[in-house]
């Protein structure tokens, strides 16, 4: 299925040199660029939906944005989740204002028009208003996507009917999740609610910020850094042991000190939690990822979520115009975790990444005037820097993905980027180039995996 | 909750802790985070909740770790706080951000011990931020204050938010 804007043929490679390393601004600000993201990017892509943990029992539902399009998301009687459009099909009006909650129907306020939680058109007020063959039931529920997907917890949907498994799509960077989804027996949940608030800012800039943007960390987060830490300022990164990995988008940054977003969360109950399951880690997904996780540490999942492993705030950029996005984030843990785990988890996220957190407080100031800026015509047309680290690329026996060398990088907002372009450039997904070509195509299951040389 | 409605406290209390409402707005929007601090007691809570918007007939259970806060600082957590806010490394504060707070609807209520009252108010806050931008936030509180050696000490705070999705980057602001 494609969703196709007419007359519009624009060469975005002249946007970008990644060979070269910049970026035209135009990206973060154009209404035009943005109205084709929606279609080539936003209605085409996996997205994250929800967490299943969020919606455990039958009726049980969320509301939430797959791009712009307004969906709900909702367990099913047999256990399955269906994603359908908010939107009802007599004159569109929203169907469901809630956030979240429970229901056997969802009824819409203006002609009351009233579906199941499959989306399934029902009945309505007044119903002999309509005469035989005026109406098929059938043609008139709630549209669903086209496809619906779970990769250990995470539910994503699309609405392209065409696109590859879900599986195909996060591809080798499985291995990379692991981490975050299966680092424990029993996988992960979400706790506490959702925290949502609007930044003027072009989505791409929070997706970019934690696909590889340690550099940024030790300036701006200089006060929340030295508040926590006895006033002494962020670490010296080791630049010759940690990595920027990423793969057709997704990207994962990090350390292999196993400590240093762990510390920073600041709950010293939470460290000594994961310095007791760490051998177990080991055992379950090798020497190299139990070293990774809990070290300085970012990561996305093209095209909109972001987590940190080990502070375990988890959040999607959700557009709302070439300036805007809406921020949503949850907190994720082990399901198996103790409950006072849990419950300092989410006081540590809360200090650290929430909106009022001592970190999260300083990044929104510095994305909204990075996008507003270019409301100048002159400023948009310039260039912006991304060749950090341009040289550095290795090749890794155990890292799968496209890896560089060294935390200050730049690599992964690259292949972002890169794949952004290819997204915007081909209209059939067969036709995209896979970036790097898969090493674990064949793979199944990823935590069995220690590394590439064990294939 | 209380069984019996109590009297109401004495004009001089009521006055005595709205006045002290007023200060401490006025401290903190003139940065005196000292003497703000001054106001709070030992055993100071300060909590902001979350909300989520829910049909009215919902009836499934609440979330097992409660619906998640933006706040949830004792004494020692605001202090932190107001160091950071003080450290001359916050960029985003410098220059300063304009926080005018205006407070209104104060009801002053007797509880037990006696020497504690419980305080209802309602707080507007307008910032206006570096980059020009301004935002207004409303929220509701309750408090606890406790007269101690001759003052009012703030000992508890519950503050509502009066917005599903916050209306600014941060809340890197005391309510």
């Amino acid at each position: 299925m494609r969703f196709e804007r007419i007359g519009r043929e624009p060469d975005y490679s002249r946007y970008m040199d990644l060979k070269e390393g910049w970026l035209d601004r135009r990206i973060f600000s154009d209404a035009d660029i943005y109205e084709e993201e929606l279609y080539r990017i936003f209605a085409r892509s996996w997205l994250f939906v929800a967490h299943e943990s969020q919606i455990p029992s039958s009726g049980d539902f969320l509301t939430t944005h797959m791009g712009e399009d307004a969906v709900i998301v909702a367990r099913q009687p047999d256990g399955s989740i269906r994603v359908m459009l908010n939107s009802c099909p007599h004159r569109g009006n929203k169907v469901c204002f809630a956030d979240a909650g429970n229901t056997r129907r969802f009824v819409c306020n203006y002609h009351g028009w009233a579906f199941d939680t499959a989306g399934d058109l029902k009945g309505m007020h007044e119903e002999y208003c309509y005469d035989a063959g005026d109406i098929d039931f059938k043609n008139h529920g709630l549209k669903n996507v086209a496809k619906v997907g779970n990769y250990k917890g995470l539910v994503f949907a699309t609405f392209n009917s065409d696109a590859p498994s879900l599986e195909a799509w996060l591809g080798d960077f499985r291995w990379y999740l692991d981490m975050i989804l299966d680092n424990e027996e029993g996988g992960t949940e979400f706790i506490g609610g959702c925290i949502k608030s609007v930044i003027s800012a072009n989505w791409k800039f929070g997706v970019e910020n934690f696909i590889g943007d340690a550099y940024h960390a030790g300036w701006t987060h200089d006060s929340g850094t030295r508040s926590m830490n006895n006033g002494q300022p962020f670490p010296p990164i080791d630049m010759d042991n940690s990595y920027h990995a990423s793969v057709n988008g997704h990207g994962w940054e990090f350390g292999t000190e196993g400590v240093g977003d762990l510390f920073l969360l600041g709950r010293p109950k939470v460290m000594d939690y994961y310095n007791k399951i760490r051998p177990k880690m080991e055992e379950r997904l090798g020497e190299m990822r139990s070293k990774i996780f809990g070290s300085v540490a970012s990561a996305s999942i093209f095209p909109n979520v972001s987590f940190l492993p080990g502070i375990s705030t988890f959040r999607q950029w959700q557009p709302k115009g070439p300036m805007q996005f809406e921020l949503k984030t949850w907190v994720i843990v082990n399901k198996n975790m103790p409950d006072d785990i849990k419950e300092e988890v989410t006081k540590g996220v809360m200090q650290t990444f929430g909106p009022g957190g001592t970190f999260e407080m300083d990044d929104g100031e510095n994305w909204e005037n990075c996008t507003t800026v270019n409301r100048g015509v002159v400023t948009r047309h310039e260039r912006l820097h991304y060749r950090c680290g341009i040289g550095r690329q290795i090749e890794h026996d155990t890292l799968p993905g496209i890896v560089y060398r060294g935390q200050y990088n730049d690599a992964n907002q690259r292949g972002f980027y890169q794949r952004w372009l290819d997204m915007m450039t081909h209209d059939e997904f067969g036709k995209m180039p896979a970036r790097p070509e898969p090493q674990l195509g064949n793979v199944a299951e990823t935590r069995d995996l220690p590394g590439l040389f064990a294939l | 909750m209380l069984d019996r409605p109590l009297a109401p406290p004495p004009v001089e209390v009521i006055v005595a802790v709205t006045q002290a409402l007023h200060r401490e707005a006025r401290l903190l929007d003139n940065e005196d985070f000292e003497g703000w601090l001054a106001m709070l007691g030992k055993d100071v809570s300060y909590r902001l909740e979350l909300k989520s918007r829910r049909f009215r007939a919902d009836r499934s259970p609440p979330l097992p770790f409660g619906p998640g806060v933006i706040f949830n600082e004792d004494l020692g957590r605001l202090k932190m706080r107001v160091d950071r806010l003080k450290s001359g490394f916050v960029w985003a504060e410098d220059p300063p951000n304009y926080i005018r707070r205006a407070v209104s609807n104060v009801e002053v209520l007797a509880t037990q011990p006696d020497n504690e009252v419980r305080v209802h108010s309602v707080l507007v806050m307008h910032r206006n931020r570096i980059d020009g931008t301004t935002r207004l936030l409303t929220a509701g509180r309750t408090d606890l204050w406790r007269s101690e050696g001759g003052a009012w000490l703030l000992t508890a705070r519950e503050i509502v938010l009066d917005h599903s999705v916050l209306p600014d980057s941060n809340l890197n602001a005391f309510f």
